[in-house]
């Protein structure tokens, strides 16, 4: 009980990023917006894992971390670089 | 091992009142904060602590071991993963308007192809 509570105040959550989502004025508001939101279905997964006892939606729930960090890491670069193709330097602050 | 499982479900339930609580701050400070870098940092201080605290209550209220140590490491992995990629947002690959604050050994940068 207390488990499903929860998801549905996180499912509130979303409706409430989903506004930034949209409206953000820039690209990188838009990706922090769309990775909140995974983040909370991350929640709500686990949310659901509590309440059914079963395994499989805790297993979705680490599956889903980790693509919505991959994910975020490639939008992020590609937004820096505009392809994926390219190498990644370090420019020293001498010269 | 009746009052043992109230006992639990007692103090998930504050857990996880005490996580949506802070989870909710986060997201009204990505909805109101006026610059890219305050809502990151709104946003990722209140996961970074909310949701590990959600997890911790959710792992005591699922009466299951197995459930129970998934969810704690999903908390382990919010731990690590959420603030190298609010870090990796902040110094290292702006872009645009947004170029990063960079390190002391300078900024990163992704050369064409």
């Amino acid at each position: 009980m207390i488990a499903f509570a929860a998801a549905i105040a996180l499912s509130a959550l979303i409706l409430l990023i989903m506004t930034r989502l949209f409206a953000g004025p820039t690209l990188h508001d838009r990706a922090l917006a769309a990775n909140a939101i995974v983040m909370k279905a991350v929640l709500i997964c686990a949310a659901l894992a509590a309440a059914a006892g079963e395994d499989a939606w805790a297993d979705t729930a680490i599956t889903l971390l980790l693509g919505s960090f991959v994910t975020h890491a490639a939008a992020l670069k590609f937004f820096a670089a505009g392809t994926f193709q390219a190498p990644m330097t370090s420019e020293s602050e001498r010269d | 091992m009746r009052p043992l499982a109230l006992l639990l479900a007692a103090v998930g339930l504050l857990f996880v009142a005490a996580g949506l609580v802070v989870t909710a701050g986060g997201v009204i400070g990505l909805l109101r904060f006026p610059d890219f870098y305050t809502r990151l940092h709104a946003l990722r201080v209140g996961d970074g602590l909310g949701a590990v605290l959600l997890l911790i209550g959710l792992a005591l209220v699922s009466g299951d071991g197995a459930v129970a140590l998934r969810l704690l490491l999903v908390a382990a992995f919010v731990i690590a993963l959420g603030p190298s990629l609010s870090l990796a947002c902040s110094c290292c690959l702006g872009s645009g308007e947004l170029r990063g604050a960079g390190f002391w050994w300078g900024r990163f940068r992704w050369r064409p192809a």
